[in-house]
């Protein structure tokens, strides 16, 4: 399928399943539409839940984007997200001391290292051992949760000990924020600013391009003395520095301390949106803003209706499988004969 | 009596089989002769109802064969015993024979009575099969008499055999032998597939020879020796010309000695071989294909790791910079990423250009103009840089491997088969450029089961048989007879 195809299906397509859903969930489609427009894009505020919504999806989005591209098909974004924050943490409680930009530059930095160093493990076993990084993935993300839920409760518990919680981060480790009504903050600009750095990487960079041959055909690396193996563990180190980073703009700029309900899906719902990006990271940005919106907006349709967010899990999972359906019919193998 | 009457297959423009006919009687094992690409697996297609013909027709006993028709065909008697094994490897012996007999209703299925027949015919034939053991569990040797049987089950009329041999080790092979015969001496048609003129000497009464999809001649084994079948094999031996006086021998290039090449299953492939390449030469390597062809070719190029010996360029061991070209067999395996772009398979051999990168950045308007400019020069079919390399014909994503690599002149160069499955025009082509390479001093190496192609481009030719190289460049080393 041409990329343009496949945009412009995409294009046509999503709002249609939209359409689809609010009439399979009972809903009047019109006044669906509008109120769940008026939540997304209706005021500063609804710019803002948008913009707070998309920017997680956004980087775990990036963050797929990266792994795929390689043929390392990375399922642990929700894994290397809730590390990456851990990691950073960690890095709150035993550097307290330091001045507000100085720590929160260095917990973001923690996070960065803790998503990469989480996705490593699997890059590791496969190149090493074979393991396919689907499972390997998966597991470590239920390593993770139990992490997270130990280290909450024992050694980055908050001062008192009476909460599942970590502190609260002093106000200036915090990521700066548009104005006190609202939560967008800093974290959507670092996130776009990655989406322009990973674009120039995987198009405009050598590694960049090796990682690429190496997803299209490792065999081709090989004949070519190109080590594969290599670029696909780069790649899951990037892969999981974005997911961790992620992670760490939640912390950060929304949530101020780590409890039991960090874990909210985010690096899952990083795969449909790198998929309906087409893998590419300029596209993942309007992927990423698209379901960003479609949150925000379900918010507020969920405030007159009984059906709140599920709505756009619905959209997801149809989207989803939509496009698979298209790419799977799009790339159907004719069959081939062989000539003796 | 099971006859071919004028039968043609074209894939394309090509014509695997063109206009064949022959008998296969009852009471006899006939075999079919021929080298890689001779026609010998589509006509054994044809017969046992897997390939439809384009043209002709198959008939048993004068009755005309539902060619195209596979299960129609089983159920006539042709039974087909595949190269590569049709077994569930995680079934039982037992439960793959049921699943040959099988009917279409889903009544219960009692696996011990469908499998029945299939356990007796082995007791008659002497082989000892344990129905209940697993089939991943069996050595290759046993799981082809389990493929066997399952055809044998049906009562099958004819037999074919595809290669039998190609897995076998000695011992194995005479007890198929013996058990050809047996199926022979009980009335059955037994049809053998073979490049190996040794075991056909040994085992068939009659043989057919093919070649580049045409029948060649047929004749009882008696008639015939194995020098003869050779030359059918392979025709007329082309004679390379005698090109030593117009050699401008610019220098010595790579020398080769001892060297032993490891294959993927840790097997010997390349067995101690030695040999020359000057710069401004084209050394030919031919012979079957699975000889360790492509093992000594990746070895060479630095592909492969696990090899014993010395490879020198000019004396000494290889430069880090030494300029090495190699365009493997398989393009679409091991020669190109189809799923991208000319500009980005071009940029394989492209992106540790200086010219084309600044830093760790590639210089996008430089590359695409580069590769604009391969395009032109190699006549690349293509409205441009970002077309996808899938969309090419294969005359054009072979000139794409070809560009990428020649683009600048390396001084060593491997090529496998560069011409598999091109047409005139682009064969032309691909032979002029390896030449011109030569001509601007480049060591060569041209890999090739394609004798006309060795003939048509090589200064000398060396065989390749069980990873040994031979300078006997007579017919039967080429086709295993005295191996």
């Amino acid at each position: 399928m041409r990329a343009s195809t496949a945009a412009a299906i995409i294009i046509i397509g999503l709002p249609l399943v939209l359409v689809l859903t609010i009439m399979v969930f009972g809903l009047p489609v019109l006044e669906s539409l509008r109120l769940m427009m008026q939540g997304a894009f209706g005021d500063q505020f609804g710019w803002s839940r948008t913009a707070v919504k998309t920017t997680p999806l956004l980087l775990t989005g990036l963050g797929m984007v990266v792994a795929w591209r390689a043929g390392v098909y990375n399922i642990g974004g929700e894994g290397q997200f809730v590390m990456g924050a851990l990691v950073g943490a960690w890095f709150a409680k035993v550097a307290a001391g330091l001045s507000g930009p100085l720590l929160l530059s260095g917990i973001l930095i923690s996070c960065i290292i803790g998503g990469a160093a989480w996705a490593w493990i699997a890059g590791w076993l496969y190149a090493k051992r074979g393991v396919q990084v689907v499972i390997s993935t998966i597991l470590l993300n239920f390593i993770s949760v139990q992490v997270l839920s130990w280290a909450v409760s024992g050694p980055l518990q908050e001062s008192k000990h009476q909460l599942l919680l970590t502190d609260m981060l002093p106000d200036g480790a915090m990521l700066p924020k548009l104005s006190r009504q609202m939560d967008v903050n800093l974290g959507s600009i670092i996130a776009l600013v990655a989406a322009g750095a990973l674009f120039v990487y995987l198009f405009r960079s050598s590694g960049g391009f090796l990682l690429r041959l190496s997803g299209a055909n490792p065999r081709v690396a090989r004949a070519n003395r190109i080590n594969a193996q290599r670029a696909q563990l780069v790649a899951m180190a990037l892969s999981g520095a974005l997911c961790g980073l992620a992670g760490g703009i939640e912390y950060t700029g929304i949530a101020g301390q780590l409890g039991l309900g960090f874990a909210q899906g985010w690096g899952f719902l990083g795969i449909p949106v790198a998929l309906l990006g087409v893998l590419h990271p300029i596209a993942t940005v309007a992927s990423a803003l698209y379901f960003g919106a479609l949150f925000a907006g379900s918010e507020n349709l969920a405030r007159f209706s009984a059906s709140g967010t599920t709505i756009v899990y619905v959209i997801q999972a149809m989207a989803v499988l939509g496009y698979v359906g298209l790419n799977a019919w799009a790339q159907r193998i004719p069959v081939q004969v062989e000539a003796d | 009596m099971l006859v071919a009457h004028n039968v043609s297959k074209r894939y394309g423009k090509l014509w695997a089989l063109r206009d064949v006919s022959a008998t296969f009687r009852a009471g006899e094992i006939h075999a079919v002769l021929g080298e890689n690409g001779a026609g010998k697996s589509t006509l054994m297609g044809v017969l046992s109802g897997f390939v439809s013909p384009s043209e002709g027709r198959v008939t048993l006993d004068g009755a005309i064969v539902p060619t195209g028709k596979p299960f129609a065909c089983k159920q006539l008697g042709i039974e087909m015993v595949h190269q590569h094994f049709t077994l569930v490897s995680a079934f039982t012996v037992a439960e793959n024979f049921a699943l040959a007999r099988m009917d279409k209703s889903l009544t219960r299925l009692d696996v011990n009575k469908l499998a029945e027949p299939a356990v007796k015919i082995a007791a008659r034939l002497g082989w000892q099969i344990d129905p209940s053991i697993g089939v991943q569990n069996l050595a290759v040797g046993a799981q082809q008499r389990v493929e066997i049987l399952k055809s044998l089950a049906g009562n099958a009329r004819v037999l074919v055999f595809d290669e039998p041999t190609a897995v076998l080790a000695p011992d194995e092979v005479l007890d198929l032998f013996r058990v050809l015969r047996q199926l022979k001496e009980e009335g059955r048609i037994v049809i053998l597939i073979a490049h190996k003129l040794r075991e056909v000497m040994a085992v068939a009464d009659r043989v057919t020879v093919l070649r580049k999809g045409i029948f060649v001649a047929s004749a009882e084994i008696g008639h015939v020796d194995a020098e003869q079948l050779a030359t059918w094999m392979v025709g007329d031996m082309p004679i390379s010309p005698d090109r030593h006086d117009q050699r401008e021998t610019v220098g010595q290039g790579l020398s080769v000695r001892n060297l032993s090449v490891f294959g993927d299953r840790g097997d010997i492939a390349v067995n101690q071989v030695s040999f020359d390449v000057n710069q401004g030469e084209i050394l030919g390597i031919g012979g079957v294909d699975g000889n360790g062809q492509i093992e000594l070719a990746e070895a060479l190029v630095g592909v492969r790791v696990g090899s014993q010996g010395e490879t020198l360029w000019r004396g000494k061991p290889f430069a880090s910079n030494l300029g090495i070209g190699y365009v493997p067999q398989d393009r679409q395996m091991d020669g190109l990423a189809t799923s991208l772009s000319i500009q980005d398979n071009a940029l394989i051999s492209g992106y540790k250009k200086v010219q084309l990168r600044n830093g760790p950045f590639l210089r996008i308007k430089r590359i695409k103009k580069w590769c604009e400019g391969l395009i032109q020069r190699f006549a690349i079919q293509a409205p441009g840089p970002a077309t996808l390399v899938s969309s090419l014909s294969g005359g054009n994503q072979q000139k794409v491997v070809v560009s990428r690599i020649l683009d600048e002149v390396p001084s060593l160069l491997v090529v496998m088969s560069p011409t598999r499955g091109l047409d005139i025009k682009a064969t032309e082509f691909v032979h002029e450029r390896i030449r011109e390479a030569k001509s601007s001093g480049c060591a060569v190496i041209v890999i090739s089961t394609d004798l006309d192609e060795l003939a048509e481009l090589a200064d000398r030719t060396l065989f390749m048989s069980s990873g040994r190289l031979t300078e006997a460049s007579d017919a039967l080393s080429l086709v295993g007879g005295t191996a």
